[in-house]
Formats: structure tokens, sequence, C-alpha cells
């Protein structure tokens, strides 16, 4: 029973770690600038073969890395600014337009690239065991690079000037304006974050297992259930959400198998939001 | 206002992108396009038809274009030139389904021949038999050929060219077993089976259940995977906990073959990683997997590896197709193309010497590609001939998997040894 526990922890937690990440920039964008980004799958994705090709061109991989952080980042400016900020206050439009954006990308991705999973270099090697389990460093150096950007992120938006900004216009817009606050400029800032949050997301995914560009709609059902169950627009419910969700996942492979990992974890959302239509951090309006 | 705008635009955008996509096979295929025609002539014309955007239906597709374009330099068929058009089944049986007739009636394609996924297949087959058109034919399940042998005047027209039927997997597999055990001295008691959840994987699963069981071997865990699962590192760490003695995987449908391939070696699972998945047929799943596809042995599906062409015809299409497109067949369905092409050819060639009025009458054909039996293959990429239902004979002197294994980053077979180029070796993390 103990060794049943460890797997779901010590594989549970790796996986969270990276849906946190991805549901954290999905609810994040929604949160301040009421945008339902359907197309942040796409950017999930999207890292993945902006970093290969750097490392193909014959880049490092650290570098390739960084890189593709960057341009992914961005890339999801330029989405905002040229097609979302003018309707970002119809929101049904937003979500078409941002759906429109992702087919647009996974239809680009499938005629460049094919439908064969790529995968990005390992930067690390090795395996240490946990609790008699054992588990690739990569894994390891992951969750820590997922826990230690969504450190930053809460110190970034309740600790510093532009953090609190940014809170100010999620909080009410309009005051926002009032008070001199550059809503638009930190819509952009918003979404460059929550594009790199999709990004690292992804780069880190693609290590570990390996992305095609159909894995885009499956990272955003993923980080849709989460943040709808972490409640929208709360980070912290985001990654209590994730980990729920993972650990859901993965006891559900353990113990029931493979087929059903994934309709359990819907239902078991589907339960919750019955309980709490909110979601587990989400407020009543 | 603006709003609209911007959404006109993105739509806009998104369909001619989507357009560009579906356009893209036919625009690039025409043969007259590398060779000018010099003076007009009479053609005939060949489809092909599969899932545009992934491996199996471009392979088809340069496959096809290649025969008929060697062809067409030596004449034609009966002096026709060949022109190919393509259809794009979106992996949909309902777009496949209008594709085909696109084909078979507006394009008046004689042959058509791909057709990737049983499920697809079963849809097309009622539009084949529509149309009377033949359809030398891709895709596994039993199911196909059960059609011609329950209604033969109905399905005569169709030929499955590609691989072996579905059922001959769990014989392939239960000979790796085998193999494993006699010739290896390797001791397989335990087998733990990763599988795709799909009907195709039930089949095979009936088959070898009782073979396994005569040979003392037992399945210790038989899990099911969708498509898309990525999560392999849960399995390959229960295989070790319940003393497996080979993983075996039983994957198409799931396409994260190379995901299992790079956890386990990642895990350094000491366990052999041995079983029938599509993904490391590919000559490019070394790469695409960062090496870690070293060691893992799999099962050769349509009798050819790159590295190891059984015929000499094989041999000179992948150098040919390497020096037209640049890479070696990117997926296994390319010798049933390129076979599909030179059979059709052949079987009309032979119904005009026999004096047949019309050679081209798809109920004449049938009678033709019928002689293609176990007394009379013929050799083409791989040894064809056809059982009474239709199905490829099955056989080491015909289509089998050949059980190969990467080696060095390079494919090789290993079993049977009428074909094998190299010896098995135990992967290291298996031998450590």
């Amino acid at each position: 029973m103990l060794d049943i526990l460890i797997k779901i922890v010590v594989f549970g937690t790796i996986v969270s770690g990276i849906w946190a990440l991805v549901a954290s920039g999905f609810t994040l964008i929604f949160g301040v600038a009421r945008i339902l980004n359907f197309a942040h799958g796409s950017l999930f994705v999207l890292s993945a073969y902006v970093g290969i090709t750097f490392v193909r061109l014959g880049f490092n991989p650290y570098v390739a890395f960084v890189l593709s952080l960057l341009v992914v980042g961005l890339f999801g400016v330029v989405i905002y600014r040229l097609f979302m900020a003018p309707i970002r206050e119809h929101e049904v439009m937003v979500i078409i337009v941002s759906l429109s954006i992702a087919l647009l990308m996974e239809q680009a991705l499938l005629l460049s690239f094919g439908e064969t999973g790529i995968s990005f270099p390992s930067l690390v090697k090795g395996i240490v065991e946990i609790g008699g389990l054992p588990v690739p460093t990569k894994r390891i150096i992951a969750l820590f690079i997922a826990i230690i950007a969504l450190i930053l992120l809460e110190y970034f938006i309740n600790r510093t000037i532009t953090g609190k900004k940014i809170n100010a216009a999620s909080q009410d817009m309009q005051m926002a304006t009032l008070v001199g606050i550059e809503v638009e400029r930190i819509f952009m800032l918003t979404m460059f974050i929550s594009a790199l949050l999709a990004a690292l997301g992804g780069l880190l995914y693609s290590q570990i297992f390996a992305i095609t560009p159909h894995v885009a709609v499956k990272s955003l059902i993923y980080a849709f259930a989460i943040v709808i169950l972490g409640g929208l627009g709360s980070i912290r419910g985001s990654i209590i959400a994730s980990f729920i969700v993972g650990y859901i996942l993965m006891a559900t492979i353990i113990l029931l198998g493979a087929r059903w990992s994934e309709l359990i974890m819907l239902l078991t959302i589907i339960a919750i939001l019955i309980v709490k239509p909110s979601g587990l951090f989400g407020v009543e309006e | 206002m603006k709003a609209g705008k911007v959404l006109v635009g993105v739509i806009l955008i998104a369909l001619m992108i989507a357009g560009c996509a579906q356009q893209e096979p036919e625009e690039a295929i025409t043969p007259e396009e590398a060779e000018p025609v010099e003076e007009v002539k009479e053609k005939i014309v060949i489809g092909v038809i599969g899932p545009m955007t992934i491996s199996e239906g471009t392979a088809e597709k340069r496959a096809a274009m290649l025969a008929a374009e060697e062809i067409n330099s030596e004449g034609g068929i009966l002096g026709k030139e060949i022109e190919v058009v393509v259809g794009d089944t979106k992996l949909d049986p309902s777009t496949a389904t209008s594709e085909f007739r696109r084909l078979a009636t507006e394009k008046n394609a004689v042959m058509i021949t791909g057709g990737f996924s049983s499920g697809v297949m079963n849809s097309m087959m009622d539009t084949m038999a529509e149309t009377k058109t033949i359809f030398l034919a891709d895709a596994s399940s039993p199911g196909h050929p059960a059609k011609v042998a329950e209604d033969y005047e109905t399905y005569k027209y169709w030929f499955r060219i590609s691989q072996n039927n579905g059922t001959t997997f769990a014989w392939d597999l239960a000979d790796m077993i085998d193999f494993f055990n006699n010739e290896q001295g390797m001791s397989i008691e335990k087998v733990y089976i990763i599988r795709d959840e799909h009907i195709w994987t039930d089949a095979v699963i009936a088959d070898l259940t009782p073979l396994l069981e005569e040979k003392g071997v037992e399945i210790i865990k038989d899990e099911k995977v969708p498509r898309g699962y990525a999560t392999y590192d849960v399995q390959l760490t229960e295989a070790q906990e319940l003393g497996a003695d080979i993983i075996m995987p039983i994957l198409a449908i799931a396409g994260t073959g190379d995901v299992l391939a790079k956890q386990w070696a990642e895990f350094e699972v000491p366990i052999l990683l041995a079983g029938h998945d599509l993904k490391p047929i590919d000559a490019e799943f070394y790469e695409d997997t960062n090496g870690a596809a070293e060691g893992e042995v799999f099962l050769a599906d349509g009798g050819v590896l790159s590295t190891a062409p059984p015929t000499e015809k094989a041999a000179e299409f992948l150098e040919t197709y390497r020096e037209k497109y640049g890479f070696y067949p990117e997926s296994h369905q390319a010798y049933g193309a390129y076979d599909a092409v030179y059979i059709y050819k052949m079987a009309v060639e032979a119904a005009a010497e026999a004096g047949e009025e019309d050679p081209f009458n798809p109920d004449v054909v049938v009678e033709y590609l019928e002689k293609y039996s176990p007394e009379s293959p013929v050799e083409l990429t791989r040894v064809i001939a056809w059982y009474d239902n239709h199905a490829l004979v099955w056989g080491d002197d015909f289509v089998r998997n050949w059980i190969s294994q990467w080696q060095d980053g390079e494919q090789c077979i290993i079993w049977p040894s009428n074909v094998a180029t190299c010896d098995f070796k135990v992967p290291e993390q298996v031998s450590g």
C-alpha cells in the first residue's frame, strides 16, 4: 500500500507541477483581462517546436530553451495586440477568435512538422531513487523549475509594484485607469507572462513526454478543467487544483488502469463543481 | 465593428490555411509536372487515399506517384499514361467516403490505393462496392477480408496490399516469444502487455492468449491505453514489480510509442521492450526518441525495412524514393502503394494479353488479380499473393512482420533466418 502511495505522490507531483504552470497562465490572463484564451494550449505546444527548431539550427539546448520562452512570450503579446485587444470586451468573440487561432496554429504545425511526436533534448541525465522508486533526474529538475516559476509568479503578482498594478487592473479596470495605470500595457505584460508560463510547461512536458500538434487540445482541456476546479481567475486555486487533478489521474491509472484516468478525473471535477459551482477558490459574482 | 473585422480576418485566414491543407496533395503530385508531356495521350487515373497530414498518407501518395512516373516513362499501361489523384481521409470515416466517391466518380479513378485505419476502411468499402472501383487497400482488420468472403460479389474489388491480416500479428508475436526462448536461450514466462484501447488489439489478444498459454507463458497484465497516452512510467514500474520478463506493446492508434521508448530508456527498465508498435518501424524513430529506441524489438509491419529490403525491387524502390524525396519511406504504407500501381498494371496487361475485350473493366481486373495466389505469387517490393478472401498471404516466403531490432541506430531483421540481417543483441539496460 505504501509503495502505491509513493508512486501516486511522486509521479503525480511531477505531472501536476507542469499542469500548474499551464493552468496558472490560463487563469492569470482571464483574471486580469477577462480573456478566455483558447489558444493557450497552442502556445504550450508551440514552445516545444520553437525550441527544437533552435536546437536544429545549432543552438545550445539551454540557449534554445530560453530563446523559445521569449519567442513564445512575445508571440502571445502579438496575438493579444492583433486579435484580442480589439475585441476584449466581447467575451464570446474572444473565445471564438482564440479558438480560430488555435486551429490555425495546429494546422500550421501539422503542415510544417507533421504529426510525429517531438522531444526537446534532455538537459540532464541519470536516475534518483525516491522511496525505492526510480525517477529520472530531469523530472525532478522539471518539478523544481515549475515550483520556482510558481513562487516567482506569486511574488511578482503580490509583492512588486507592477504586480500590484496587475492586481489593481484585475479588480477594477476603470478605477485603475483613473489612478494612472496604463491598463493596456498591463494587459500586454500579463499576456506575456501567461504565454511564458504555457511555454515553460510545454518545454518541460516535451522533455519528459513528447509533443505533437494535437497535444494542444489536450493541454487546453486540462488547463480549462483545472482552472474551473480551482476557480476562474484564482492562481492559487489553479495550483492546488493542478495537484488534485494530477493525483486523481495518477491514482486512477495505478488503481483502475490507464483507460479510466481522464474519465474519472472529469467526473470528479463535475462532482466538486456540483457541490461548489464557483470552484474551490473562486469568488461568486 | 472593429471586432467584427478582426473575426472575419481570422476566419478567412483559417479557411485559407484549411484550403491549402486540402489542396496541397493534388497540386503536388501530378506526374506531368515533372516531365512535360510532348503529345496528348490517353490517360488512366489512379487514386491514392489516406490521411495526408501524417506519414502513412504522405508515404502512400509519394510511392504511388513514383510508381506512376516509372511506368509512364516506359509507355504507361497499355499505352495510356497514368495520372495520380489524391484524396484526404483526415482519418474521418465520413470524409473518407466522400473523398473515395470523388476520386471514383468525378476523377474517374480506375483503381484506388491506400486507406489507412480500419474504421475508415469499413466506411470506404461500401462506396467501393457501389462504384465498382478496384481498391488495393491498407488497414489490417480481419473484418475487411471477412466481408469479401461473406459477400464476394459485392466486395470482390477489395484486395489488401499493405500488410497482413490483423490475426497474423498474434502469430508473429508468438513466434517472437519462441525465438527468444528457443533460439536465444531466454526464459520468457511473464508478459506485460500495453495495447491500444481499440478493436484491432482485441482481435490480436483473442488470438495471442491461447497461443501463449500453449507455450506456458502468462500474460501478467493486459493494460489498455487511450489515444495520446503518455504516462507509461506507471506501467514500466509495475512491470518490474510484477516480475515481467518482457514488456510487449501492441500500439498503433495511441501514437505514443516514442514516449514509451523514451521512458523505457530513461527509467533504465531492465526488461526487454519487444512487441508490435508502429512507431519503431519509422526510419526516423531513433532520432525522434533521441536514441532511446536502441535495443527495442519490433515487428516490421508490411514486410520491408529500409535497411533490409527483402527483394531486388524493394532495394531499387528504396533508393529511387530517397533520391526523389531526400529520405527513405516515412511509413511502411509506401511499399503497398508502390506495389499496388505495379500489380494493377500487370493484371490489366495480362487481361489484354489474354484477349479480354475491356482489360480495364473492374470485374475483369479482379479475375486477373486473383491469379496471384500462393501457387503463383509475384515478386515486387515484397512477394505478393492473395488468399481467397483477398487478404495477403502470410509466411516466411511471402509477406509477414519480420522480427526486427534497433541496433546502433539502425534497424535490422533478427528473425526469420532466411531474411535476418543481424543477430539479436540484448539491450545494455537489460543485460546490465
